[in-house]
């Protein structure tokens, strides 16, 4: 125990001094809750509606109460410069047809494949549909019938959405960001203490004291736990001031990260910064080189960030929802929603990720026991 | 003390150590000779348990390294080739960290640390960090590390090597310090001159085998010659990796 310490302090000692590695792991974490916070809001203005939908309307003087209809709905004739290419035909003949009780007929010419016109024109449809039913209620009274027969079922939606279960996508997104920080703030960190030690020489003088290779593995792991927990509370706490600019009101929910999430997603971090520490020091020791253990790890860490996407977007069947770090962000996201939090899952994830730190540190160890993994042979 | 026995091992397809015998006995200082890629490194290794031999053992103090290596380690003081530095750290924190790893308290670290610092004459560079060291800077603070915790037995691989004049002396006074005090130095080289004025007990070693072993005086009787140099190259066949 004592020098485990001892080889403890050494790694923090170290790695703390390795200003640019540590500051490569920060950047991350100062700036992707800053990126998430730009990219919400690009995505908010795009989802929420435009304050007017701006046509162009020919032979509006033919139906004035249609116009009148339509404007009432924010639909408006504009010759201004931000007008979109939809434009309603009126019919030459629209008057007679309306007077005469008969249908009267209205284009609406716009391309259909233009993304971006497409929920425009479904708007007008809309309205325009609305309108229909109304006029044609009218008519069906002047004749003495009661327009509710035309309406053989009466469709009712309850919304129970409550503003924060709303916004799951934003919230996927944003817990994503928050698990990659175990993984990425310290990778750097990782690599150079282990294939990086390795390559200066001195794993071997230090292999050649009188300690098991297990306390050494274990010091390593801890240390660089201790720089990705680090990088947690960073990524936390600027998330927090971050995610409290994005303008959610427009979409009715928000994104609110209060103490008690913080001190969650450090209880339910500390395992996950240990197995990632303990996984990246195991890929970097298989490496040969500096150079190939970047490679490795790099690539390794698609795991991980294939299982917290999983959640991101809501696709966890059954199963993956019991998976390491896809059930741990699952019971953020809960968390913020305000729902009861998955203990059996976050439970039996949380001790499948111990055992998998266990697993890789006793990996680690048991390679730095062989002269090929010290000296590269 | 430190004996090897008997001590085999193949590296890919070269039998880098091919029954490998000698013992350094505590009190003398015992040099390992031989030309380039005659297997010191090797053997050195496989003494301090970083390799394991194919077969034969070696033992510290009575104590199979092999078999035991966490108290065979403890009394023994390693400077390693390439010598391996913390580059961020400076090398009084390097020092009190090795001489922690080898079972001292804190207190009696820091102490250590402070008195064989100013032994070897370091006390301009022991708060400065590694990074940036000449060689022989270098080479100060991996025999610190070596020494600090006072090991019975310290084996020292190519301890000379890019050490100026200074640091030769000091080096030299140091070693011949610690066979007085009665330890057990074993160091391998290729610097003739530096063997012959210091070592009590040669063994030199070609193709990972003892070619001969003994005094430098008396290697220099048995092969007739006038030099420890032309007794080596007598002994091992060739002038082939001879530094000076």
């Amino acid at each position: 125990m004592k020098l485990l310490t001892v080889l403890f302090k050494k790694e923090v000692l170290d790695a703390g001094r390795d200003k640019r590695s540590v500051m490569a792991g920060l950047y991350y974490a100062i700036g992707s809750p800053i990126i998430m916070c730009v990219l919400f809001s690009i995505m908010l203005k795009q989802f929420a509606s435009p304050d007017e939908l701006k046509i162009t309307i020919n032979n509006a003087d033919a139906a004035p109460a249609l116009v009148q209809y339509l404007d009432s709905k924010e639909i408006i004739h504009s010759t201004d410069d931000d007008v979109k290419a939809i434009t309603l035909e009126i019919s030459a003949d629209y008057q007679d047809k309306m007077r005469e009780g008969r249908s009267a007929q209205v284009t609406i010419i716009a391309d259909k494949s233009d993304d971006k016109l497409r929920k425009s024109i479904t708007e007008l449809e809309r309205a325009l549909m609305r309108y229909n039913s109304e006029v044609a209620s009218l008519r069906l009274l002047t004749r003495g019938i009661d327009p509710t027969v035309m309406q053989a079922v009466n469709v009712q939606l309850h919304d129970q959405a409550t503003p924060e279960s709303k916004g799951g996508m934003f919230l996927g997104i944003a817990t994503l960001s928050i698990v990659l920080t175990l993984f990425y703030a310290a990778m750097n960190l990782a690599i150079d203490t282990s294939a990086g030690e390795r390559e200066r020489n001195s794993l071997a003088l230090l292999l050649s004291h009188p300690l098991s290779s297990m306390q050494v593995v274990l010091a390593k792991s801890a240390a660089i736990a201790a720089f990705s927990m680090l990088g947690l509370a960073i990524i936390l706490v600027v998330s927090k001031f971050a995610y409290a600019l994005v303008p959610w009101q427009q979409l009715g929910f928000s994104v609110n990260i209060g103490f008690d999430f913080m001190l969650l997603c450090m209880v339910i971090g500390l395992p996950i910064a240990l197995m990632s520490a303990s996984l990246q020091v195991f890929v970097s020791f298989m490496a040969k080189s500096f150079k190939e253990a970047q490679t490795y790890v790099t690539m390794v860490l698609f795991v991980p960030m294939g299982l917290s996407m999983v959640t991101t977007y809501d696709i966890a069947t059954e199963y993956v929802q019991w998976l390491p770090i896809a059930a741990q962000q699952h019971a953020m996201i809960e968390f913020i929603k305000g729902n009861a939090l998955p203990w059996p899952q976050l439970f039996i994830s949380t001790l499948v990720t111990l055992a998998l730190f266990g697993l890789f540190s006793w990996l680690s160890s048991r390679m730095l026991k062989s002269e090929k993994v010290v000296f590269g042979l | 003390m430190i004996s090897v026995n008997n001590l085999t091992k193949k590296i890919g397809d070269v039998n880098a150590l091919n029954g490998l015998n000698f013992s350094a006995q505590n009190g003398k200082i015992t040099g390992l000779l031989g030309p380039n890629g005659a297997g010191k490194t090797t053997c050195l290794r496989t003494v301090f348990g970083l390799l394991k031999a194919d077969s034969g053992n070696t033992e510290i103090d009575g104590i199979d390294v092999a078999k035991d290596p966490m108290q065979a380690k403890q009394q023994l003081g390693l400077f390693p080739d390439p010598c391996g530095l913390y580059e961020r750290l400076t090398p009084r924190e390097y020092v009190e960290f090795f001489a922690q790893l080898s079972g001292m308290s804190a207190t009696d670290a820091k102490t250590a640390t402070a008195d064989v610092l100013s032994k070897l004459q370091m006390d301009d560079i022991a708060d400065r960090r590694c990074q940036g060291f000449s060689q022989g800077q270098h080479m100060k603070t991996a025999l610190a590390q070596a020494i600090v915790h006072k090991p019975t037995n310290i084996i020292l691989d190519e301890p000379t090597r890019g050490l100026d004049v200074m640091s030769t002396r000091i080096l030299r006074d140091l070693l011949l310090l610690l066979k007085e005090q009665g330890h057990c130095v074993l160091f391998s080289s290729h610097v003739m001159q530096e063997v012959a004025a210091l070592c009590d007990h040669v063994v030199v070693m070609a193709k990972g085998k003892v070619v001969a072993e003994g005094s430098p005086e008396s290697l220099c009787e048995r092969t007739g010659k006038a030099t420890l140099e032309e007794a080596f190259i007598e002994l091992i066949g060739s002038d082939e990796g001879i530094a000076a």
